[in-house]
């Protein structure tokens, strides 16, 4: 640094002769606007330009993890329509219940939409370091928020566009839809998300400068009243069907009860619309329907601004000065409980576990999504009876209830990656804490690995047997997945301590983008494939076993195995034990391996 | 040139700025002092326009914070105690887009920076990204950023925090240098030597409300009057005026209840 200040420097020019402002002018809303684009680009030419010199192999896990995913639902969808095609022969009852399949899948989303726009709004607007420095700038007030809207819009709409286009990719390809179906999508979808997004965005405002403090609370009973219309919704929509399932009286009696639930004024209904019309070849009701979703998309987008300019610095403010509520000293009860149940444990573990469970529970905006998902499988738990599977023939029975187990399982790895996989990277910049206490450097994996599978059995357990229940599915089954269910939320604890501990990210403090590293992907990667394994071990041979009881049952005799049935039921018995034992084993092996590779770089690595 | 006119700022019932009533004049530095939770913070952000007086208003160049923010910080440079830069951004390209958000032209913006760059010694990083800056250059990008625009006023938040002594003695000069040009400076800081060697005024804040508003010679002869250090005199005005002696570490007797 110079210790001269140079002879032109501003300060000499204008020495003592008053202080006139600067005239500059503000900037006009177009250069404002090039100006965030601008910044916009270049932040994303350099992570580009980054992970692309620096983690390449990242990226194509992330792009080969997509397209693999895109596919998979794609084959799924497609098969889907291609069975509707099939099964119901009346060309009107085919459209309709096409229109009802898109319709509940936009309502859904949209809900979703809604929810998670508010959310991740609500972290950028409010709780982002860069807001207190664009508002310090003479930015309009608009400005900074559609920056953060648009960032928004791409966050919550991603998983959208991944599930969505498949699914409308494979109907198009199964009506043999005209090219200017296809060609219209990509618009029909962005225009779509923006009418739930900026809903959310307007509740997001108004939330916090009418209730501020008190968002948290005002979420929660958002969420639990979606979650009661949802019930609502299915519950009148499926409660008791007279007919067996997928079967062309099941369809109509379908078709019946859907029909309230149709809004023509909802932007599900224009979507689903205007896309059917185009794969009929009915180009200008499309481009109708298109045209009515970029309409309200806009007006939406210009809603929110327009509320943002009203209320949004006055929102910022009242959430800064908020009162905070004061927190007892004493321990909370769940956290007694925890340092109780924890008894058999050294203090030193029981006081990390206690710690990260605090952590985890005073970050309600990241835990209330997972609830939200998890309240919605609970839902579908609740409800499967009147899907009628719980009547069909044990193998069928097997096969959803071990799905079932597979959907918990996948939740239980994206919880894992998103919550436990950042915790030892996260304790990077205050390891100064941990590293200068008496205890050694296992102790506190150890501590979040128990932490991490304590904290995800009692839930999946919870839900797989909910599960099991409305099935009614044999105890043997029952305990099978109870085991299961054990050795899945151990093993991706396992994975995720060992992993997080291996590849830590220190100079990242949000969880989300640690998750979102390379670390975090392979996490996911590796707990997917994981619970594969385990669930193929159990659930392959078990279905065989139970589907070879089910044919002897029945018709052992007319199909002529009652001569080899001992061998049979030792060969089959054989491989359940097998099969059993080879998860066990290989649940151990989860913990065990990652842990080790995780305890090694943890006790070399340098803060 | 900065005006603060009754202004309270309460967070629930606890008041964080009391009825402040302060103006100060072109071409001075006025250091704001206290301790922990006294209210600087909360008056910086008042006078930034990142929260709104409860009661009473902010003026700067005559605009009210409150109603204009825009019009106020366009002739603010701030720079905050804990200062966001983008990491994935080279100081160039943020210095870019802080000029351009100040309405400076192209060539303005190429002036100011070089400008800057030289005063700040920014060359020999400046086209490195963010995130591999050490604090102090960090520090130094930051202060580049809050005088781009040559502003009538700057405000600094705990200016020397992180700095290496070269580093603090250049904003020293910098800071009283602005002052010479007619220029504002309003800053909080918990050190008493910098208040003392660059303020011509000295606020001492504590529980929201200023306790002391003065130049640095009507505290010097309070100080000779009372034979009293800067230092001792902080301590009485900001523990109530009760007098009470200032306790030490409690010794590893009393924490295990040793009644001897």
């Amino acid at each position: 640094m110079s210790q001269e200040l140079s002879a032109n420097a501003p300060v000499d020019a204008l020495a003592l002769r008053g202080t006139p402002a600067p005239a500059a002018e503000f900037l006009s809303v177009e250069a404002e606007s090039r100006a965030f684009w601008r910044l916009r680009c270049r932040l994303a030419r350099t992570v580009l330009r980054q992970a692309f010199s620096r983690a390449r192999l990242r990226l194509l896990l992330i792009l080969g993890l997509s397209l693999l995913l895109w596919l998979g639902l794609f084959w799924l969808f497609a098969n889907g329509f291609w069975f509707l095609k099939m099964n119901i022969y009346h060309p009107e009852k085919h459209d309709k219940m096409v229109r009802d399949v898109f319709e509940m899948f936009f309502g859904a989303l949209t809900v979703m939409l809604v929810f998670s726009s508010a959310i991740i709004l609500y972290g950028s607007l409010f709780r982002s370091r860069e807001i207190a420095f664009l508002l310090t700038i003479p930015a309009r007030v608009q400005r900074v928020f559609l920056h953060k809207f648009q960032e928004t819009l791409v966050l919550s709409s991603w998983g959208f566009l991944l599930l969505g286009s498949p699914m409308l990719v494979a109907y198009g390809i199964v009506a043999a839809a005209p090219w200017y179906y296809f060609a219209m999508l990509p618009v029909f979808m962005l225009a779509f998300v923006y009418i739930p997004a900026g809903i959310g965005a307007l509740f997001c405002l108004a939330i916090a400068y009418k209730a501020p403090g008190n968002q948290v609370r005002v979420l929660i009973l958002a969420g639990i009243a979606a979650i009661a219309l949802a019930c609502w919704f299915v519950w009148s929509l499926v409660n008791s069907p007279a007919h067996r399932v997928l079967t062309p009286d099941w369809f109509q009696e379908m078709l019946d009860r859907t029909k309230p639930s149709e809004g023509r004024l909802l932007p599900s209904w224009w979507l689903s619309t205007g896309l059917l019309e185009a794969a009929r070849r009915v180009w200008s009701e499309s481009v109708l329907f298109l045209v009515v979703l970029i309409a309200n998309a806009l007006f939406c987008r210009q809603l929110a601004v327009w509320f943002a300019g009203r209320v949004y610095r006055p929102a910022y403010c009242a959430l800064r000065v908020a009162p905070q509520r004061r927190r007892r000293p004493v321990a909370a009860r769940v956290d007694r409980i925890v340092f109780l149940l924890a008894g058999f444990l050294s203090r030193p573990m029981r006081l990390i576990i206690v710690k990260d469970l605090r952590l985890f529970r005073r970050d309600p905006v990241q835990w209330s999504q997972f609830l939200i998902f998890f309240g919605l499988l609970g839902l579908y738990f609740l409800n499967v009876r009147v899907f009628g599977y719980d009547m069909q023939d044990l193998g069928w029975l097997n096969m959803v209830s071990f799905l079932n187990l597979s959907v918990v399982g996948l939740l239980m790895a994206t919880f894992t990656t998103r919550f436990i996989f950042p915790l030892v990277s996260l304790e990077g910049r205050r390891f100064w804490i941990l590293g200068l206490l008496p205890v050694r450097r296992e102790t506190v994996l150890w501590g979040k690995f128990l932490f991490a599978a304590g904290g995800s059995i009692l839930p999946c357990s919870g839900l797989i047997l909910l599960s099991d229940v409305m099935l009614r599915v044999p105890p043997m089954i029952l305990a099978s997945h109870q085991l299961t269910c054990m050795i899945l939320c151990v093993g991706l604890s396992g994975i995720a301590v060992g992993l997080g501990a291996r590849l830590p990210n220190l100079r990242e403090q949000s969880p989300s983008r640690i998750a979102a590293g390379f670390g975090g992907t392979l996490n996911l990667t590796i707990s997917t494939l994981y619970i594969l394994a385990v669930v193929l071990l159990t659930a392959v041979p078990s279905h065989f076993y139970l589907a070879h009881t089910h044919l002897v049952t029945r018709h052992g005799r007319a199909a002529g195995v009652l001569s080899q049935r001992a061998a049979i039921d030792r060969w089959l018995e054989f491989w359940l034990i097998a099969g059993t034992i080879g998860s066990v084993v290989l649940g151990i092996l989860a913990v065990v391996i990652p842990l080790r590779i995780g305890f090694k770089a943890f006790r070399r690595m340098e803060f | 040139m900065i005006q603060f006119d009754g202004v309270t700022r309460t967070y629930g019932r606890k008041v964080a700025v009391d009825q402040l009533t302060l103006t100060i004049r072109p071409g001075e530095v006025l250091a704001l002092l206290g301790p922990n939770g006294a209210g600087k913070t909360t008056t910086i952000k008042l006078l930034v326009g990142l929260l709104r007086p409860s009661a009473g208003t902010v003026r700067v160049c005559d605009f009210d914070v409150g109603a204009q923010p825009r019009q106020a910080v366009r002739v603010l440079g701030y720079v905050p105690d804990e200062p966001y830069l983008y990491d994935k951004l080279s100081g160039r390209e943020f210095l870019e887009f802080v000029a351009e958000m100040r309405g400076l032209d192209r060539p303005a913006v190429a002036a100011s920076i070089a400008r800057q760059c030289e005063y700040f010694d920014l060359k020999e990083f400046l086209d490195d990204l963010v995130e591999t800056y050490s604090h102090g250059m960090k520090q130094r990008l930051v202060f580049a950023s809050a005088l781009l625009h040559d502003p009538p006023v700057l405000v600094v938040d705990e200016p020397m925090v992180g700095l290496d002594p070269r580093s603090m003695r250049i904003v020293k000069d910098l800071l009283r240098r602005r002052a010479a040009a007619n220029k504002t400076v309003f800053m909080s800081t918990h050190t008493l030597a910098v208040a003392e060697e660059i303020a011509d005024r000295i606020g001492i804040m504590n529980g929201g409300r200023l306790h002391f508003l003065g130049t640095v010679v009507e505290l010097q002869e309070k100080l000779s009057s009372r034979q009293a250090s800067l230092e001792s005199l902080f301590l009485e005005l900001t523990d109530g005026g009760s007098g009470r002696p200032i306790q030490g570490p409690p010794s590893p007797s009393n924490l295990a209840g040793d009644p001897s």
